[in-house]
């Protein structure tokens, strides 16, 4: 090949890269807005499903109701209705308003929890954009996060978990922007940080769970700045407390007893290292770019809130194999590994797309300086960690297969978490097309009853075989209305594992299962009289799924109750049962 | 501002005192197992990474952390 002809099939190469690399940054971009409408839709059945679905969206719509009549959930759960809560009240006051205006729907919290996940994915890509510059990395990074399965199962769920993540987001990134902003200006902003602050005590008031991103904020604020760390967390400290105080004196007690013992709960290793494993191998692009980030910070340039945050919410996720917790409490690490695979990627192309311009420029012998320029760069992340985008005019071959391996690395990112409802046609050929099975056969759950064949579930999930996930459909609303008129059949309240059924048939919502073994396996409840009542059958109605009461409850329930009717909903079979 | 070679020492420090504290639960019989338990001996592993990450921090001197 003559040297007149290299330039020429070079730029050939070039244009066709480039072209390469767009389309395959507008396939990862379908491939996640994709994902977003699958959780969308999942959502929508959500909104539409006036049962639980997931156990223990009842008793947070409970929470949510007594607040809307100005009545704390902290209550003695040793007294008829023997209901109590384990939950800070934030989320619940959120819903409190669509209570007021709808009534006690469960759409009510599931719709402010989903919209929490939107806000959260929000401000990954505006944490990302700001840093990166690149709209569609940044796009993809919020999208990320909707795409993660853990979030796809429990984001829409009347549960306040994800909203917890809201505020911690929301307040990492404004302690990333606010620090950024002084060391700019060389100014101090007291109002920056009371957002922050207020930020950090919204996501702890929401969940408990919030300390790790509250203890990251002020690590990070102590690396920077030691004095003005310990100063603002005084009156952090302070203020935290005395609503605690305030709480519990309003309640006599039971918000600590409730809210903090009842929490302390029995570790499971094995659960723990298996959802350590599991939360790898579905995020592993986000884990590995955001761990070798975090490496990269940690010995070449400042340490960002984000390296910090994303470090202690992964030690922090040990906590879900205490019993009762799960995969959500993964939920924060894979935030922040969002936003630190989003920046990272970001700035890896934005170097690329600088130095291989001034490659094409010497022609391809240039690469051989582009190591020696590596250093260069290791010392100017000091001088400015923001790292603005550079203004190249052109960008050359290498940018572009840059771009082109960044959009097949997230695509493979995409396979990883693969989840998609397959109860059309069309959804059922995208699985076979993408060369997953069209359902799965998952036998339903059963607890108390015989155990049931395997059936199809069109749902499938990289996860595991799940319950979650599924869009529940018109059987499952009418075994519902089944189970509840079976409620409506009897005088009085259901002594019944969900709370839907009470709420459906307007009686009383007697208990909460797990809050009341909770403090059964820490010795805090006194069953004398809700054992009395079950011995004297005064309840018309009992309905178990999981045979989550304690053991001498379940016991005196096998005594006196019998099983007259099996309804299966969601892939769990309720035993309905009656006074013997 | 901390300095790398201050946040170097201080993870070293947390993850030294980590592990006398997890060896000391044997010694005061505080654990459930005899020698060291599963859940022992993943944080002993956490604390000797801390402990070597701090040290290897420290050579970056005045750097900020």
């Amino acid at each position: 090949m003559s040297g007149n002809t290299q330039p020429y099939f070079r730029s050939r190469a070039a244009v066709s890269l480039r072209i390469v690399a767009c389309l395959l940054v507008g396939v990862a971009l379908l491939v996640f807005i994709g994902y977003f409408v699958v959780y969308t839709n999942y959502a929508a059945a959500l909104f539409r499903f006036p049962f639980d679905y997931d156990q223990g969206e009842g008793f947070e719509l409970m929470d949510t109701v007594l607040f809307s009549r100005g009545r704390w959930p902290y209550q003695d759960i040793n007294r008829y209705p023997f209901y109590s809560s384990n939950y800070p009240p934030l989320f619940h006051l959120l819903t409190v308003p669509l209570v007021w205006l709808f009534g006690p729907q469960y759409w009510t919290g599931r719709l402010v929890s989903y919209l929490a996940t939107l806000v959260t994915a929000g401000a990954i890509g505006y944490a990302v954009q700001r840093e990166g510059k690149r709209w569609w990395l940044s796009l993809i990074a919020g999208l990320s996060f909707l795409a993660s399965n853990y979030v796809y199962h429990v984001g829409s769920l009347f549960r306040q978990h994800l909203t917890m993540v809201t505020f911690e987001t929301l307040a990492v990134v404004a302690a990333a922007v606010v620090i950024q902003k002084e060391e700019r200006r060389g100014s101090q902003s007291w109002r920056g940080w009371l957002v922050v602050m207020l930020l950090l005590l919204a996501a702890g008031y929401t969940k408990q769970l919030a300390y790790a991103t509250v203890a990251a904020v002020f690590v990070f604020l102590f690396l920077r700045q030691p004095k003005r760390a310990i100063r603002w967390a005084i009156p952090f400290g302070l203020v935290t407390g005395l609503i605690f105080l305030g709480i519990n004196v309003a309640t006599n007690g039971q918000w600590l007893t409730n809210t903090i013992t009842a929490n302390l709960n029995p570790f499971v290793p094995g659960q723990a290292i298996g959802l350590y494993q599991q939360w790898f191998k579905l995020h592993t692009l986000l884990i590995v770019v955001a761990a070798v980030f975090s490496v990269y910070q940690l010995y070449f340039e400042r340490l960002s809130a984000y390296t910090i945050w994303f470090v202690l919410a992964t030690v922090n996720s040990v906590t879900a194999g205490k019993w009762g917790a799960g995969e959500s409490y993964f939920t924060t690490a894979i935030a922040a590994s969002c936003v630190l695979t989003g920046i990272g990627l970001a700035r890896l192309l934005n170097r690329f797309e600088q130095e291989s311009s001034s490659q094409d420029r010497h022609g391809w012998a240039g690469l051989t300086d582009w190591c020696k320029r590596i250093s260069a760069w290791r010392a100017a992340a000091y001088v400015n960690s923001s790292h603005p985008r550079p203004s190249a005019q052109s960008a050359p071959s290498a940018f572009y297969l840059a771009q082109a391996i960044v959009a097949l690395l997230f695509l493979w990112q995409a396979s990883l978490v693969f989840h998609l409802p397959t109860h059309t046609p069309l959804l059922r050929s995208v699985a076979s097309l993408l060369g997953q099975p069209a359902e799965v056969m998952v036998a339903p759950q059963t607890s108390c009853s015989a155990p049931r064949p395997p059936q199809p579930v069109p749902y499938v999930d990289t996860a595991r075989v799940t319950l979650l996930g599924r869009p529940p459909t018109a059987q499952d609303t009418a075994a519902g209305i089944a189970i509840a008129n079976w409620v409506k059949e009897g005088r009085t309240a259901a002594f019944s594992e969900d709370a839907g059924f009470n709420f459906y048939a307007g009686r009383d919502v007697v208990t909460n299962p797990t809050q009341l073994l909770n403090l059964y396996q820490n010795g805090q409840v006194d069953l004398t009289e809700m054992m009395a009542m079950l011995d004297e059958q005064r309840f018309d109605t009992v309905i178990l799924r999981a045979q989550f009461y304690p053991p001498p409850v379940l016991g005196v329930i096998g005594q006196r109750y019998r099983t007259t009717e099996l309804i299966e909903m969601n892939g769990f079979v309720y035993c309905i049962m009656a006074p013997k | 501002m901390i300095t790398k070679r201050q946040l170097g020492l201080g993870l070293s420090l947390i993850g030294l005192l980590g592990g006398i504290v997890l060896f000391a639960l044997d010694w005061v019989g505080a654990s459930q197992f005899q020698g060291i338990g599963p859940t022992q001996r993943i944080l002993l592993g956490a604390a000797g990474l801390l402990f070597l990450v701090g040290l290897s921090l420290i050579p970056l001197g005045q750097r900020p952390a």
